[in-house]
């Protein structure tokens, strides 16, 4: 396996609070890897260490062969692209101002625009299907066309990584599939290498190459969907006793929520 | 790696006439600056204005115009200029549109700064007073930057809330003090409420560089102020140092709002409503915003102190209130066109 990104002995602390311990991961280049796990888990904060913007405490991740502790701001910028989580922009901002700032770590002072970055933004624009959007301003789109602004800007940063954190948060399920969708092109026909959080096990079992479960601050288990998907270990990771079948058109695990099995509003009287 | 290909091309430069629209507030300006040397309590021709300059006589006309009209036509356009810039600087650096110098607490800092100069030290010269101004606003800028960013990293949001503070903190001292002592209040009203009047041109040449540098950090700083106005893991996701642009935007809107509150004491406004009309005009990029914002506030600013002199002829009414009540009225205006 090429490895895109490895994690070694990973610990990350929020002043006194440990929020992930000894994570060890590799992330393979050119697949799609999702990490899923219950609120709290950690999940986010991986991800977000992925493109070091938390601190460790301990241990290391590395890009290919560098850590990324040696990497200068922009150019680590170049490598691995972020879409946070809720990102905020405002309203009166226009889709192609937008858009333009994905170039930003690939201009200096002395090369401010080139032919580059205007094709780079071009294509982002026509490969996410905003361009006639473009004059657009951000407050006046849906919600389902904002998340594909953000995702064209995250593309014009031209990375080989994207780092997607839960993309298809507030919308609804047929934008929800359509922005998935639409990741899962940007790796097959161009060979992304995608990292994306999602809360939503089905959409994670259905899009990932490789899934990644994660509990209390730690992994728990790694492997593809048809490997994770078994009704034991999500009740273990995420409380809940379910049955898995087969989703039959996409003949990927697919998972049916019966009960709460650890009640986190307090359980009803037993009898 | 491009996506895909595509015929149509992008317009790199968003809204058109850009250069139009910066060539023809340049000579809005120049025709403002002449109307300054020219008109008030006394009009004087073209041709006496170029005689002043070039072969002074020491008549009373040439006195007037050199004396006293010349400073403040250079003045007025510095100082709209610089607090246009500092302006657009606070309100990015804020993520807050209803944000300004002011809000910060720096002509606040000034003002209590010149209050204990004149109280303690008996200070009465301009230049003595603008000295104080400058290093009231200085030391505020300090302040508030140190607090919003004592707390590990600095967020938009602290900015504000320190910034609101001590605006409320030092009006009230300078309240407190000069109701206690009347004598005072009559020797500084006249620098509190702003004004271009009675300033000697050497006070405008030694805020020109502090204004030349400001301006030049904040133009250097264009490409990451653009990106300061998104949240903060999307801009350092792009490799934005948010800590050293956040500093850098500190210490340039402390140098604009510095000279300017040293050269005319507070103009209010002027930092709240200019970028407000950059943006109407150019759209969200700073580099446009930076440029549009400086012509904007020197039209606006130059424009106010002619007014200033008619308004109650023939004295003269403080150009920081000229500014204030013409910018709210302007601010409205832009809030319900927006609203339409």
């Amino acid at each position: 396996m090429d490895k895109a990104i490895s994690v070694k002995a990973l610990t990350i602390a929020y002043g006194a609070a440990t929020a992930i311990s000894a994570v060890d991961l590799d992330i393979a280049k050119g697949k799609v890897t999702v990490l899923a796990g219950p609120n709290g888990c950690g999940k986010s904060t991986l991800l977000r260490a992925i493109r070091r913007l938390h601190q460790p405490k301990s241990g290391e991740i590395r890009l290919g062969d560098m850590p990324i502790s040696g990497l200068k701001e922009k150019e680590l910028a170049r490598h691995i692209g972020l879409l946070a989580q809720s990102p905020s922009a405002p309203d009166d901002m226009s889709v192609e101002e937008l858009v333009r700032l994905g170039r930003y770590p690939h201009q200096t002072m002395l090369q401010p625009w080139s032919a580059a970055d205007a094709d780079a933004i071009q294509a982002a624009m026509f490969g996410t299907g905003v361009s006639h959007l473009a004059e657009r301003r951000l407050g006046s789109l849906s919600g389902g066309q904002l998340q594909r602004v953000w995702i064209a800007m995250v593309l014009a940063q031209e990375t080989d990584i994207i780092c997607l954190d839960e993309p298809v948060n507030h919308l609804d399920m047929a934008h929800q599939i359509d922005c998935l969708d639409l990741v899962g092109r940007l790796n097959r026909e161009h060979g992304r290498t995608v990292v994306l959080v999602l809360h939503d096990l089905n959409l994670a079992a259905r899009y990932a190459d490789r899934l990644v479960f994660m509990k209390d601050g730690s992994m728990v288990a790694d492997g593809a969907p048809v490997e994770l998907m078994r009704e034991a270990l999500i009740e273990d990771v995420f409380g809940i006793s379910c049955r898995v079948i087969e989703d039959p058109v996409h003949n990927r695990p697919l998972c049916i929520p019966i009960r709460n099995s650890s009640p986190r509003f307090g359980a009803a009287p037993a009898a | 790696m491009p996506l895909a290909s595509s015929n149509t091309s992008i317009r790199v430069p968003r809204r058109i006439g850009r250069h139009a629209l910066f060539s023809g507030l340049a000579v809005l300006l120049l025709i403002l600056m002449y109307l300054s040397l020219a008109i008030g309590y006394r009009l004087y021709s073209p041709a006496e204005i170029w005689r002043a300059v070039t072969a002074f006589d020491g008549s009373e006309a040439h006195v007037v115009i050199r004396d006293l009209r010349l400073p403040r036509a250079l003045m007025a356009p510095l100082v709209g200029a610089a607090l246009g810039i500092a302006g657009v600087l606070v309100q990015t650096l804020s993520r807050n549109r209803i944000a300004s110098p002011d809000t910060l607490g720096l002509n606040a800092g000034a003002a209590f700064a010149v209050v204990m100069a004149s109280g303690l030290f008996g200070v009465a010269s301009l230049p003595g007073l603008s000295l104080a101004a400058a290093a009231g606003a200085l030391a505020t800028s300090l302040l508030v930057f140190g607090l919003a960013a004592a707390a590990g990293g600095i967020s938009p949001l602290r900015i504000v809330l320190v910034g609101v503070t001590f605006a409320g903190l030092f009006d009230s001292f300078v309240n407190v003090v000069l109701t206690v002592n009347e004598t005072m209040l009559d020797q500084l009203l006249f620098w509190l409420a702003g004004s271009f009047a009675d300033r000697k041109l050497s006070l405008a040449l030694n805020g020109l560089p502090f204004v030349l540098v400001g301006g030049g950090i904040a133009f250097y700083l264009a490409r990451s102020l653009d990106i300061l106005q998104t949240d903060d893991s999307t801009a350092r996701g792009l490799g934005v140092p948010l800590g050293v642009v956040r500093g850098l935007s500190f210490v340039a809107v402390a140098l604009l709002s510095g000279a300017s509150v040293a050269m005319a004491g507070p103009v209010l406004f002027v930092g709240l409503v200019v970028p407000h009309a950059a943006r109407a005009l150019v759209g969200l990029e700073h580099r446009l915003q930076i440029v549009a914002a400086a012509l904007v506030g020197a039209v606006y600013t130059t424009l106010a102190d002619i007014v200033a002199r008619f308004v109650i002829f023939p004295r003269e009414a403080p150009v920081g209130a000229v500014t204030a009540i013409v910018g709210g009225c302007l601010l409205l205006l832009l809030l319900r066109r927006r609203a339409a």
